[in-house]
């Protein structure tokens, strides 16, 4: 261990690198574009810039982690390999049954996402497992044959396996698998009993498939990383970031990369986490703001909220079930259709409305000057001052004041108000839009915001983050150093881990503590397995249950804490703690029978020290960052406030709000009476008067 | 203090007004204890001024539950005029004549006080998951096989429990803890949009919410009269067969178009039916204007405004305007037939925006037992969906849920939770109507029903004995069709008695078709 790593995300437009010396704590950062038709060009050059920067040499890299939103483009694109489905004979619609459910009540043009697999690439095996697990018809070896024959002809590369109640009982799926690695071996397969072993047929349908479609992209994309880092001289140091924030071999990536589609997100929740450890906050709401939509992460006490599921590609104006379920663990996030180049219109009844519909970055706002038209909050915050003509990008891209104004003036006529007015409307409504989806986040999950800093990141977190706490009624705000770089850096807080699961219903008074105790011993042995060769030393064992009151739907993760084998006193225990998470969740807990539903466990390697190098004390006032004065629109008028150079700022460095601040991916805009200080990482701590 | 001039001022007041339901809605489905309301989203949520309109609602929901709780506020404070409410009070009722023609069906409404004044009411209307009487059934004779009907009455008072609604509640249905369970849930989600109204109209320097509310519905209204004045002055009729209990029955629609308001009468209605598939005329209302919603209106917020330059008129006493004490809780095997009613007299004059005829009611079973084979009792309930018609330029949706909207229960589900077997469960070939876009297809699933004793099962479903009808010269979909083995064919809306070991085929109708199929050709 020469003690240096290197975070790489790959994002849609943009390759982030950070490399960290663990020695000395230095840290060294690379933007690159990214390079869609080979993603791995950009890293690989990254790596090789930094390494060559820093003076190491490329033999002494411990690791490599990285994150990427390949697979989840190739979902929303379509652009995996031709999938087919084996299931059990009778169930081939499932897919495309779904939950018969509609995501939009009024809209009679609304339709669901089309299956990963179509119709005749479905094909159905005769057997049955029942719910507790035992085999009511056994494997039929001529449907098997039948079905294996099918899928040679319809030329599929890749096949997904999803037998009824599997999750009770592999045995037929492994059989299926057994068969196709014998007839088929090129083709990839992904089993549910692996890549997601819990009761609900759709979601687990839905989860397989999405797995097998990207299996073939991610293993051929992992096997080239892999070789040209070896030609880097830095072989086997590569580790995939999980949708939950746990890093994996690139061999387990390569064969469940369902569980990597958030990456990204989750590598800028871990960032977010890190710095709310390092600063001592306990409870954070991460707001990272882009283009066409802004994410928001719940942090409570420095752990970001996880959930079982989630959906990709959510289409339709991003409503809940109009995107592809899958069951993976991941960090959760709300995503909502505001962005920077969300649209601003005037609807039926006069009212102004901005998104989900976004200008993207082709054609982008209005001020891009590219051919859009459209007014757009990039285009108001231009005009109310809150972005610079020629401080945009670090005064790479000059931005049109005249084309943001004019689109506005043409668009929201209607609304009869000035050129400003008109655009601190746009400001207001998305702000409220995305606070609002904040707030209705928060009462799912029963945390109560205003105790909540606001963690602002992304090209528009910033200039927009002042409006949501002030939404929200939180007075905190910080802005980290380093934000265009936000979930490369948070790559390196995270520490090498597995989950697995398994779905095992029954009441906590009817405990089968054999059946349990084995299958938590088998679930150990399986995520040991995927963790010990990725380091040296000693994986550590973490083990929880979800539980829930009996028929109740909504269930409730509880740590199991005795590492022993469970008994009696450990479900005791398990009672206690239940009605105690669920108090703190829905405010009382009930007499009611308390039902296990799925047993978890992880094996992880303990969290890396957090890699933000400390900052200078800033050299005397403040005031010598500033580059100039410039007006900014606040309630109802130009005041003229301060701009800072935010690379000119040092440790300790105080100043008052309103001002401007700006470095080169964004601004951060403190719209009124504030007091901010340079923290000891380089971020801007904000406390609104 | 007063509301601002600046209009955008007022669009983010109103934003935030709807945030607040939404608030409401999110609590209200955190809590709350059953399936039904959690896994199917079988759930209202709507908030009120202190003239009792509704001002804004939940996305979420179904239409039946949404728009007769914007009715049945009118009747709640008829029974409890502001004055008598205090704070600390909380209203309940399942009256299915006053609210969502079920008693299954409960509202629940919690008023805001702010400075000792009411200043608005948050309501909430859930399925609850059993009710008593003669359970989730079309065949009972009168209201009273139905279950506990519950009066309008006080749920809290001062803060206090009524323990004697209670104690009546416990002791009348089947599933006392979930239901209660489910009661306070909607308490919780009540307060929980009352408190963030609360504090938007301290952060506003509001009073409270009437002058946004005139501002709000006003807009709606016209909004909507606008929408309504697009259409050519006269009448639009249609008609539509349906099954019916005994014998199929035809509905007649009459839309009246008078400048920009519309009236939507139901004419030759047939008489109260003897079984429970009669429809409340607040139901018969809900439906209906979600239809014309959909046709002229997705866009424009469901509140007070919006709903009033519309009139809904059938029959007193009639099958869409039953009275006490008609039986009721197969209400939809009537009513869901309405939005489609709405579409076919709508064709002619927006021939783009609506629907082909299509299954339309929702196939409610239910399966239950005293001996699961392991000597408990078992019951399981699941709602399934049939094709919904095509529309110019797109083929029906198969097995999807409309107009209910309602999702369904997994198969894994229903297999852990009683002794039933499902055999298949696929779509059904051929079953959607042709044409130009062809209808939706059914569903077909078998399912074997084990445990010991004698097993009940109780079928609610429709279009087994006529057809989802095709527009514009598409087909019509296939009729459904409900057979046991043995047993042959049964009734599709019955109780019946089966052995275990007894497998259960149900083919789900079809949807039909748009434009006869060789233009498309």
């Amino acid at each position: 261990m020469s003690g240096w790593r290197i975070g790489a995300d790959i994002g849609g437009t943009f390759t982030d690198l950070v490399l960290r010396d663990d020695q000395t704590g230095a840290v060294a950062l690379e933007k690159l574009l990214t390079t869609p038709e080979q993603p791995d060009d950009a890293v690989i050059a990254g790596v090789a810039a930094l390494v060559d920067r820093s003076g190491l040499a490329a033999a002494g890299l411990d690791a490599l982690l990285h994150a990427t939103t390949l697979f989840t483009n190739a979902l929303i694109q379509r652009r995996g390999a031709k999938t087919a489905l084996i299931t059990t004979a009778g169930f081939e619609d499932t897919i495309e049954i779904a939950r018969e459910h509609r995501f939009d009540m009024y809209d009679l043009r609304m339709r669901r996402p089309e299956p990963l697999a179509p119709k005749a690439l479905r094909f159905g095996v005769v057997e049955r497992v029942m719910p507790d697990g035992s085999v009511h018809t056994p494997l039929d070896e001529a449907s098997l044959a039948e079905a294996v024959r099918a899928v040679r002809t319809s030329g599929a590369e890749a096949v997904g396996v999803c037998l009824l109640h599997a999750y009770a009982n592999p045995a037929h799926e492994q059989e299926v698998a057994a068969r196709l690695a014998a007839d088929l071996p090129e083709v990839a397969v992904t089993l549910s009993s692996e890549v997601a072993p819990e009761i609900r047929e759709y979601e687990r349908t839905s989860t397989v498939l999405a797995n097998a479609y990207v299996q073939g992209i991610a293993e051929r994309y992992l096997d080239r990383m892999l070789s040209r880092l070896a030609e880097l001289g830095a072989p086997e140091r590569l580790f995939v970031m999980q949708s939950d924030g746990g890093l994996l071999t690139p061999s387990t990536a390569a064969r469940l990369p369902i569980r990597l589609v958030e990456s990204g997100p989750a590598a800028g929740a871990l960032a977010a986490a890190a710095h709310a450890r390092a600063m001592g906050l306990k409870n954070v709401i991460s707001f990272d703001m882009g283009g066409t939509t802004a994410k928001a992460a719940l942090i409570v006490e420095c752990q970001p909220l996880t959930a079982p599921e989630f959906e990709i590609d959510r289409r339709y104006k991003f409503h809940a079930g109009s995107g592809l379920p899958v069951r993976v663990p991941v960090i959760e996030m709300i995503e909502i259709g505001t962005g920077g180049g969300s649209i601003a219109r005037v609807d039926a009844l006069g009212r102004l409305q901005v998104g989900p519909e976004s200008a993207g970055s082709a054609p982008g706002p209005a001020a891009y000057g590219r051919g859009g038209d459209k007014p757009t909050v990039t285009d108001a915050d231009l005009i109310l001052g809150r972005l610079g003509e020629k401080s945009f990008l670090g005064g790479d891209m000059a931005l049109e004041i005249e084309a943001a104004r004019n689109s506005v003036d043409a668009d929201l006529s209607s609304l009869a108000l000035s050129t400003e007015a008109a655009a601190a409307g746009i400001v207001a409504m998305a702000e409220e839009t995305m606070a609002q989806a904040a707030r209705i986040h928060a009462i799912e999950r029963g945390v109560d915001l205003p105790d909540f800093t606001v963690f602002a990141f992304g090209g528009a977190g910033p200039v927009h983050a002042w409006g949501v706490a002030e939404r929200l009624g939180t007075s905190e705000i910080v802005y980290p150093a380093s934000a265009g770089v936000m979930s490369a850096l948070g790559l390196l807080t995270a520490p090498i881990a597995f989950e697995r699961a398994r779905g095992l219903t029954c009441l906590l008074d009817d405990v089968d503590y054999e059946t349990v105790n084995a299958a938590l011993s088998a679930l150990a042995a399986e995520a040991l397995a995927e963790v010990e060769q990725a380091q040296p030393g000693q994986p550590s064992i973490s083990r929880a249950v979800f539980l829930r009151y009996q028929r109740q739907i909504q269930e409730v993760r509880v740590p199991i804490r005795s590492g022993d084998a469970l008994d009696r006193a450990a479900v005791e225990q398990l009672k206690t703690d239940f009605a105690a998470a669920y108090r703190a969740i829905y405010g009382r807990a009930s007499e009611a029978p308390i039902e296990a539903v799925s047993w978890r466990v992880t094996a992880s390697f303990p969290t890396p020290p957090a890699p933000f190098p400390e900052m200078a004390p800033g050299s005397g006032e403040a005031d010598v960052a500033i580059k100039g004065q410039r007006p900014l629109w606040i309630g109802g008028e130009f005041v003229e406030v301060p701009v800072y150079d935010r690379y000119r700022l040092g440790r300790g460095h105080r100043f008052e709000g309103p001002a401007l601040i700006e470095e080169r991916e964004s601004t951060v805009v403190l719209a009124g009476p504030a007091e901010a200080e340079i923290g000891d990482f380089g971020e801007i701590r904000v406390k609104r008067a | 203090m007063s509301l601002p001039d600046d209009p955008l001022a007022i669009d983010l007041l109103w934003s935030r007004l709807i945030a607040t339901v939404n608030e409401q809605a999110a609590a209200l489905m955190r809590t709350s204890f059953s399936s039904i309301v959690r896994d199917a989203g079988d759930l209202s949520a709507a908030v009120f001024d202190r003239r009792g309109r509704m001002v804004a609602q939940a996305v979420t929901g179904t239409p039946g539950h949404i728009n007769s709780l914007a009715t049945g506020m009118s009747y709640i404070l008829e029974r409890f005029p502001i004055e008598t409410i205090g704070e600390g009070d909380v209203i309940v009722t399942n009256d299915p004549w006053k609210t969502a023609s079920q008693l299954h069906d409960i509202s629940v409404v919690t008023p805001l006080f702010r400075n000792g004044h009411l200043v608005a009411f948050f309501g909430s209307c859930c399925h609850t998951p059993d009710i008593g009487g003669r359970g989730l059934g079309a065949d009972a004779r009168s209201i009273h096989e139905e279950g506990l009907f519950i009066p309008i009455m006080k749920l809290m008072e001062a803060g206090r429990m009524n323990a004697t609604f209670q104690a009546f509640f416990e002791a009348n249905v089947r599933t006392p803890f979930e239901g209660m369970k489910d009661i306070e849930a909607q308490m919780v989600g009540n307060q929980a949009g009352a408190d963030q109204l609360a504090a938007f109209l301290e952060s506003a320097g509001l009073e409270d919410i009437e002058d946004l509310s005139d501002i709000i519905t006003d807009r709606s209204e016209a909004a909507m009269r606008a929408r309504i004045a697009e259409l050519e002055d006269g009448e639009y009729e249609a008609e539509l067969e349906c099954d019916g209990f005994d014998a199929p029955l035809t509905l007649k629609l009459r839309l009246e178009v008078r400048g920009d308001s519309l009236t939507a009468r139901y004419v030759d209605v047939p008489p109260r039916a003897q079984s429970g598939i009669n429809v409340a005329l607040n139901y018969t209302a809900a439906y209906t204007l979600y239809g014309l919603k959909c046709a002229l209106s997705p866009d424009i917020p469901n509140n007070d405004g919006a709903l009033r330059p519309i009139a809904v008129d059938a029959p007193r006493g009639s099958l869409l305007a039953a009275e006490y004490p008609a039986a009721v809780c197969g209400r939809h095997m009537i009513g869901h037939y309405l939005p489609t009613l709405v579409f076919r007299a709508l064709a002619e004059a927006r021939p783009e925006n609506v629907l082909a005829g299509g299954f339309d009611a929702l196939w409610d079973t239910h399966v239950f037992g005293d001996d699961d084979g392991t000597g408990k009792a078992y019951s399981l309930t699941w709602f399934s969906s049939g094709g919904v018609g095509a529309m110019h330029g797109l083929d029906g949706l198969s097995a999807t849920a409309f107009p209910s909207g309602v999702a369904a229960t997994p198969i894994e589900v229903a297999e852990e939770r009683g002794p039933i077997r499902f055999l298949y469960r696929k779509l059904r070939e051929d079953s959607g109507g042709a044409g130009r876009w062809k209808g939706g297809l059914g569903q077909s699933m078998a399912f074997e029903v084990g445990g010991r004793g004698p097993v009940w099962f109780s079928t609610m479903y429709d279009r087994v004995r006529t057809t989802a009808p095709g527009l514009f010269g598409g087909g019509d979909g296939a009729p459904g069709s409900v057979v046991a083995e043995p047993g042959g064919a049964l009734s599709a809306k019955a109780v019946h008695r089966l052995e275990p070991g007894t497998i259960v085929r149900l083919d789900l109708p079809g949807g039909g078709g748009y434009g006869p199929a060789e233009t498309g050709q």
